[in-house]
């Protein structure tokens, strides 16, 4: 018996008309946020949750997790930056380093959950502090601002036209991140890796019984997910104008909560990288809303904290009710 | 070494604590020897040491018995914060009188508890999940509530609550140890004399078979829960003596450390094994680490990279020696 | 029929304590349809694992198209040929049909899966095997039959000539065996070779060529299925002297009240409209083959599973029969029933705990002072059930981990005699148990029996059922098939109410 394939019954699809639903609301209850500057800012820190909620999306399909990538996004940056400020290097080599070191955690928490054992939470816990102490050691440094020799790289998130104060500013970022939203989709649905993917998060003991080399694709999930903590590092420096050593613990939430909300499975076997670009959308509408219409920053965190557990809880009821069968 | 191994005083005690408390006394003896100024200190670093024992030494207790059921915690940093920063602004704006506030910040401690344990137990969220999100509603709620300020409670100066500073110390006695050491064996009997440490350990070990001989897993393995929420409670209350001032936003590498001190004491990841006796050594390791890593002049940073591959190596190590023994 | 392409040999394996495999042979020819039949533990599935590589053989030869061969794993088996359908599905359930079929050789376009090619290629499958399945379905949303095609369909798939089929019919519908069996036909006349494990004796006689029958690990017979007879069959299955004396009267008196009364009891498709009724000092055996529906049926009673329907009454204080709701297993364990698991390791023991930290699991409230344990009274009531079981152990402070695995059977026994359960659920009580134990658990339920303990003894062991029963229930499928006196019982009549398929 197929199920029936309305629209009601995907979640994104609810997601995606309560990501409306909120726009909505902030434009007619708030002067602020009808400004463009407003809108711009907003989707200026939303580009790093964007990009870990992509890379985060693939071990949480396999019922894994990677807490490191708040940490570790905020390491990479520091790390680039300060080697951009006291050794003078390129910005592009900075952000090559950026990519590589997040390859390289990710590739270290690979091993340990998918090769040595480890329970992922406990694995990514002992690694999003190891980053965080990495971090540490550097000093608070800004990244080139748009004026300054090497800060061309603002301009991959926002196009700046003129200067001063009449400039006009095009967020091109919010494009990048859906040409990268498709992409990732694609392999997601439509590669080994991401067929794999879903598989070991459905049935690994299935997937390793077909001859499939199950080892080797669970650390790859990891990899990926470090690749876009890396990617997310460029992001987060773009936006933040001094990047301070000592944050980053808790940014992983947002990401996390978005992918939950953009209907991942607990359990584990299923998740889109849709679902997470419209999940993610609603925790940065949340996010940066908020204020507009009033709510406490801080409110913001006790939401996002909600917001994850009744995700959860839905995706659990759903499972339950239709065990029950 | 098999005869030491079968010493009767050995065995009660436990050969890898044994090992773990040599590994305590060296360690110091190290530091003695390698740090300049650490001995001349006379008993300056034992005594910071301590003050970071008592707090995280009650996370680490609570902790101990979620871990025992095979669950697993890490919003005790941001709720222990919490704690501190509600009770202390309930001090400071609303003036209510210090003990209320002790209580307050205990109950906050106990919700929290009560929360993580219905879900886990009862909803069947994975833990890990029902930990995030606490973790931030804690922080949230914190900033919330006292308007991102940081709060300070009493120091022993204060004209009416100077008695604050006295579960600390006492003209130099350290009242906080036997507090500890008082905390930690009733912890022990809990978990090793009484049906709720009983049923904790053994469905932590095996919750179908317990399930199956007609006990109400759901209510002990919330339990648990509760328990660690209660300690978080208790040590926010050290914290603040110690420390005095909180700032809302931090708290998280406590999760770290507390776990660390938990499974390097014996309790293992996957449930059913706990050990008081070696979370206390475990907390006194770590906390004396990072003492001496600060006395060497090094920041917080190499501490947390330690701690992170600490909690790696010792996880690791039970997974092996759970895979040999299978 | 055709030539022979395989032929295993005086084919023998042991385990620790089990001699699974003694001097077995097997032919299949080219073109046949191979029955494999015997009872639970005969050794059927043993022998599919040795010849598909998942176990290596201790002696004996196979020979596979005119050459000796021996696999090492699965793939290598794959790869020669040689394709096993089993009874539990391995497939991946957020997959679609066709992912499933073509997983770890997916078809590429480039960088690209291209599943359009797969989907094709599956529907090219079914039209093959005349069976209607959506190919882009997902796995999970199929039924359990329709799941098993999808099996059968991804074994086709590779380049087979040698098919085992493990009780493919299990879970299927009367159309879904039709079509099954039309499938068969279809790979027949292509000249594969079919090796067929069922014991279901109709559609042996409709499907097969030949029938090969073991028993306890040996070699019975080979017949042809079209000039054989039914009970030609069941005698060679059952066919054994009993050493042990089979019980010849029932040893419950006649006037023996009802203890537990269960009415109508449903429970998912393993347990459909079941009733009987369980007599104070009864041992009632529960007879069947593995799939039968008894161990689902004991854990419905137990509230270990839930249940859709079913009335469960139990004798109180009293003496009369009182409507008992159980929605859990305290439900259960407070109205006096015990339950010892099939898996006992699994479900009836904690092995990382000592013994008497297991055996007063069921009722630590009357071990505890307040919320203390006596840790001395425990002690002592442990050691007097040790005493009593004649549990072999050092002290009662050995992990159960320890114990061999009878003397872990007596652990799970002394628990519930400690909670004073009067209604005693044995799941498979001997199984993994060497012969010595055997008979100190039948000694023992046979003393608790006069005590006036009332017992359900779930068995696959013929022999077992034989002996123990007062009254023996035989089940098939989820549906009470039988009941049987203990006078009137034969190996031949249970097998005969063990197979019948009830449509």
């Amino acid at each position: 018996m197929t199920k029936k394939k309305s629209l009601l019954n995907d979640q994104r699809f609810i997601a995606l008309i309560i990501a409306i639903l909120l726009m909505v609301i902030y434009f007619v209850f708030s002067k602020e946020f009808r400004k463009y500057s407003s809108i711009l800012s907003m989707l200026d820190f939303s580009y790093y949750d964007m990009l870990m909620g992509f890379g985060v999306t693939f071990p949480l399909i396999t019922a894994g997790v990677d807490l490191s990538i708040g940490t570790g996004m905020v390491c990479y940056a520091l790390v680039g930056g300060t080697l951009v400020r006291n050794n003078n290097i390129p910005v592009a080599v900075a952000m090559l380093i950026c990519i590589l070191m997040g390859v390289a955690i990710g590739l270290l928490n690979g091993i340990l959950i998918g090769v040595m054992g480890l329970a992922p939470f406990i694995a990514t816990l002992s690694t999003c502090m190891i980053t965080r102490g990495i971090g540490s050691m550097c000093n608070a440094t800004p990244w080139p601002t748009l004026q300054q020799p090497g800060g061309w790289f603002h301009s991959i998130f926002k196009l700046t036209f003129g200067s001063g104060r009449g400039a006009f500013k095009f967020p091109i970022g919010f494009f990048l991140m859906l040409v990268l939203m498709c992409v990732m989709e694609f392999v997601l649905n439509h590669t080994k890796f991401g067929r794999y993917t879903i598989a070991i998060g459905s049935n690994r003991e299935a997937t390793a019984l077909s001859g499939i080399n199950v080892k080797f694709y669970h650390v790859m999930v990891y990899v990926v997910c470090g690749f876009f903590t890396g990617l997310a590092a460029i992001a987060y420096a773009a936006v933040t104008p001094t990047v301070q050593p000592g944050t980053g613990a808790g940014l992983e939430m947002d990401a996390i909560g978005g992918v939950f909300v953009g209907g991942v499975s607990a359990t584990g076997g299923y998740g889109s990288i849709i679902g997470t670009f419209i999940g993610v959308m609603i925790i940065c509408l949340l996010k940066t809303g908020l204020p507009y219409i009033g709510l406490q920053a801080n409110w913001q965190q006790i939401i996002t904290g909600v917001v994850l557990i009744v995700a959860v809880l839905i995706d659990i009821i759903k499972k339950r009710r239709a065990a029950a069968v | 070494m098999e005869k030491i191994k079968q010493n009767p005083i050995v065995k009660k005690i436990g050969f890898n604590r044994i090992i773990l408390i040599c590994v305590l006394i060296l360690m110091y003896v190290a530091f003695c020897v390698g740090i300049k100024g650490f001995a001349a200190a006379g008993t300056k670093h034992l005594l910071n040491t301590m003050n970071y024992v008592y707090f995280l030494g009650f996370l680490s207790l609570g902790v101990t018995f979620v871990i025992a059921t095979g669950g697993i915690d890490f919003s005790i940093g941001p709720v222990m914060f919490c704690c501190a920063l509600v009770g202390g602004y309930c001090l400071n704006s609303y003036k209510m009188p210090l003990v209320a506030d002790i209580i307050i910040a205990i109950v906050i401690g106990l919700v929290f508890g009560i929360f993580n344990g219905y879900m886990v137990a009862y909803q069947k969220v994975p833990a890990f999940i029902i930990s995030m999100a606490s973790m931030n509603i804690a922080k949230g709620a914190a900033a919330v509530f006292t308007k991102t300020q940081s709060q300070s409670w009493p120091l022993s100066t204060d004209p009416v609550n100077g008695w604050f500073r006295n579960i600390i110390s006492v003209n130099g006695f350290p009242v906080g140890l036997v507090i500890f050491a008082i905390a930690a064996v009733i912890c022990g009997i809990i978990l090793y004399n009484t049906k709720m440490g009983r049923y904790i350990l053994c469905l932590g070990s095996n919750r179908e078979a317990v399930r199956l001989s007609g006990v109400n897993t759901k209510k002990w393995e919330m339990s648990a829960y509760v328990m660690c929420g209660l300690l978080t409670g208790i040590a926010a209350i050290f914290f603040v003596a110690a420390y005095t001032t909180v700032q809302p936003g931090y708290g998280d590498q406590y999760n770290n450390e507390a776990i660390a001190g938990c499974v390097m004491g014996g309790t293992s990841m996957v449930g059913g094994l706990a050990s008081i006796l070696g979370t206390v050594i475990g907390v006194f390791i770590i906390s004396l680490l990072q003492e001496g890593i600060l006395a060497l002049g090094l920041g917080k940073d190499i501490q947390l990279i330690v701690t992170g591959i600490i909690v790696i190596v010792a996880v690791y190590a039970d997974v092996t020696a759970r895979r040999r023994k299978n | 029929m055709g030539e022979v392409i395989l032929t295993m040999k005086g084919i023998d394996k042991s385990f620790p304590g089990v001699h699974a495999l003694d001097h077995v042979d097997l032919e299949v020819r080219a073109g046949e349809v191979h029955a494999l039949m015997g009872e639970n533990g005969a050794g059927k599935s043993t022998l599919m694992k040795v010849l598909t590589g998942i176990y290596k053989k201790d002696s004996g030869t196979i020979t596979y198209f005119g050459k000796e061969v021996e696999f090492h794993n699965t793939r290598e088996a794959q790869d020669a040929g040689v394709v096993i359908v089993h009874q539990e599905l391995n497939m991946v359930g957020d997959l679609t049909v066709a992912q499933n079929i073509f997983i770890g050789r997916e078809p590429k376009k480039g960088i690209r899966i291209d599943d359009k090619k797969m989907i094709e290629d599956s529907k090219k499958l079914f039209e093959r095997l005349k069976i209607d399945i959506n190919p882009r379905e997902k796995m999970k949303n199929l039924t359990v039959g329709k799941q098993q095609m999808c099996e059968i369909a991804k074994a086709i798939s590779h380049d087979c000539k040698l098919i085992i089929f493990d009780e493919p019919s299990a879970a299927l519908t009367e159309k879904e065996i039709d079509d099954l069996f039309k499938i068969i036909r279809d790979l027949r006349a292509q000249n594969m070779g079919i090796i067929y494990i069922s014991h279901r004796m109709d559609e042996i006689k409709v499907i097969t060529d030949r029938v090969t029958v073991m028993r306890d690990g040996g070699y019975v017979g080979t017949l042809i299925t079209k000039d054989s007879t039914k009970e030609d069959i069941i005698n060679m299955m059952v066919g054994r002297v009993i050493y042990e004396d089979p019980k010849t009267h029932s040893m419950c008196p006649p006037d023996a009240p009802v203890v537990l009364k269960v009415e109508h009891l449903n429970a998912g498709h393993m347990v459909q409209d079941v009733s009987f009724e369980l007599h104070k000092g009864e041992i009632l055996g529960f007879s069947g083959l593995m799939g039968a529906g008894r161990t689902e049926t004991a854990r419905a009673i137990f509230g270990a599973d839930p249940k859709q329907s079913g009335k469960i009454s139990i004798m109180g204080k009293d003496g009369q029969l009182h409507e008992v709701t159980i929605n859990n297993p305290q439900d259960a364990v407070k109205a006096g029933i015990g339950y010892l698991s099939e898996d006992r390791r699994r479900f009836g023991v904690v092995v990382q705990k000592s013994i008497i930290e297991n055996s007063t699991l069921a009722c630590l409230d009357d071990f505890a002072n307040g919320p203390f344990i006596n840790k001395a009274k425990e002690k002592k009531e442990t050691e007097r059930l040790i005493k009593e079981l004649a549990t072999k152990t050092p002290s009662a402070d050995q992990l159960v981990m320890n114990l061999s695995g009878g003397n872990q059977q007596k652990v799970v026994i002394a628990k519930w005699l400690i909670r004073n359960s009067d209604i005693l659920i044995f799941d498979e009580p001997t199984r993994g148990i060497d012969v010595g134990a055997k008979n100190e658990i039948y000694k023992l339920m046979n003393k608790l029996a006069s005590e006036g303990k009332s017992i359900i003894m779930i068995s696959s062991e013929m022999t077992e059922i034989l002996r123990m029963s007062d009254r023996i229930v035989v089940m098939c499928e989820g549906k009470k098939t039988g009941e049987i006196r203990i006078e009137e019982a034969t190996q031949e009549n249970i097998m005969d109410k063990a197979t019948r398929n009830i449509n």
